[in-house]
């Protein structure tokens, strides 16, 4: 059998002029896995790249890039492609962490906003909540918590939602630390930017409260006293003339004894009268709630006393 | 062939005039005579204005002023592409990596 020598085919030479290619290829990819690695760290990712890139260029032959010595040599378009699949992936990848570290910068910046955010809330002595559309509680200061009583948010959430108007606000009574009660006025407000969520501001304004129960007292005293002033000031008038007509009575000498004898119970009980009308005038000037009660008892006690005799 | 660095700000402006390439001819004493005259310098614009082409040791000079740069904690600006030099940097993908600015001026007052 005779042996004739075979002709490459057109496959085998392109598998020829491809095995460069090939490996080059590997090595590309191999490079792309440790430029991956790398790519958490851009100045890392930088160095290995100009690394890389400056071993390919020293490689690379002159008339690669140099239009002046005319068409490339196939080993010089070979080496060539190989650099621009290295560069396109590092550049890829370049860009894929300058915008990592950007959103990494970002992020840090965001926490330290937040932190700066979280301390100016715990400075704070008012209460202040964040609730999102679902009416959960993103965020509360430590004041917040004191003045609502309760570490149940979603309990919280339900007595705002019930008890607050949208971009309004409402005083509401929550239970303190000392078993009692603690007036909180309750603003909320829409949060711009964020619909359906909103902040709370919670105020502690028991003392508040307290200060107006005071002041309505003292208003309602005030016209206790300027009534009774007005009325020792009419009466004393009348009760004048009727002292010194029994006065006169008495010192009639011809009077009859009844009349003398009721002369003297007029005189006894106009007096009477004259010193309790002198204690309110006292009352009136002094001003205080404890006057008004120590006259009204004695008065009680007086009259008591009175109807005995 | 000749390299002017001018410090601008904080930035340091370098030039390369009286060549219209850099080449396998004269990159390494383009890069020589940039290396001294930066001397530590970090914060680099390389004013390209003039420069039509670069082969790929022309690129390698752009590449070590660059690592010349990031190795002392800075960067590297480059500006004045010519279009030639742009066709070079744009097909080996350099464009992305490097810092390319239009305006020389800008740059270094950035």
């Amino acid at each position: 059998m005779s042996q004739t020598k075979r002709k490459p085919t057109s496959a085998a030479v392109d598998t020829g002029e491809t095995l460069p290619d090939l490996a080059e290829l590997c090595r590309i990819h191999e490079i792309g896995l440790d430029l991956i690695d790398r790519s958490h760290d851009l100045d890392e990712l930088l160095d290995r790249v100009l690394e890389e890139y400056q071993s390919r260029l020293a490689a690379l032959p002159s008339d690669a890039l140099d239009p002046r010595s005319g068409a490339p040599q196939p080993e010089s378009l070979r080496k060539l492609r190989g650099l621009v699949m290295f560069a396109t992936q590092a550049a890829a990848l370049k860009e894929k962490a300058v915008a990592a570290l950007e959103l990494k910068r970002r992020a840090t910046m965001l926490e330290a906003t937040n932190a700066r955010l979280d301390g100016v809330l715990s400075a704070l002595s008012s209460g202040v909540m964040i609730f999102d559309a679902t009416g959960a509680c993103l965020k509360a200061n430590e004041a917040a918590r004191r003045l609502a009583g309760t570490k149940d948010d979603a309990a919280l959430a339900r007595l705002i939602e019930s008890g607050v108007p949208h971009d309004g606000e409402a005083e509401i009574e929550l239970p303190d630390d000392g078993g009692g009660r603690r007036v909180v006025l309750v603003s909320r407000r829409a949060m711009a930017g964020d619909p359906g969520s909103a902040v709370v501001l919670l105020t502690d304004i028991t003392q508040r409260s307290h200060a107006v129960e005071e002041r309505v007292r003292l208003e309602k005293l005030a016209g206790v006293l300027k009534t009774l002033s007005v009325l020792s000031h009419k009466i004393n008038n009348p009760l004048t003339a009727l002292l010194g007509r029994a006065q006169i009575l008495q010192s009639q000498q011809s009077a009859d004894p009844r009349v003398a004898k009721a002369a003297a119970v007029i005189e006894e009980s106009s007096t009477r009268i004259a010193e309790l009308i002198r204690e309110l005038a006292q009352v009136v000037r002094e001003g205080r709630q404890e006057s008004v009660d120590d006259l009204l008892d004695m008065s009680t006690t007086s009259g008591t006393t009175g109807s005995a005799r | 062939m000749n390299v002017d660095v001018v410090r601008q700000g904080t930035a340091w402006r370098l030039s390369v005039r009286g060549c219209e390439a850099i080449d396998c001819a004269n990159a390494h004493l383009v890069k020589a005579e940039a290396l001294r005259l930066l001397g530590n310098a970090s914060d680099i614009v390389v004013d390209l204005r003039g420069v039509e082409f670069l082969d790929s040791a022309g690129v390698g000079v752009l590449v070590g002023l660059f690592k010349h740069a990031r190795l002392r904690g800075g960067r590297a600006r480059f500006c004045g592409l010519t279009p030639g030099v742009r066709t070079v940097l744009e097909l080996i993908q350099l464009d992305r990596i490097f810092e390319i600015v239009d305006d020389a001026e800008a740059a270094v007052r950035s």
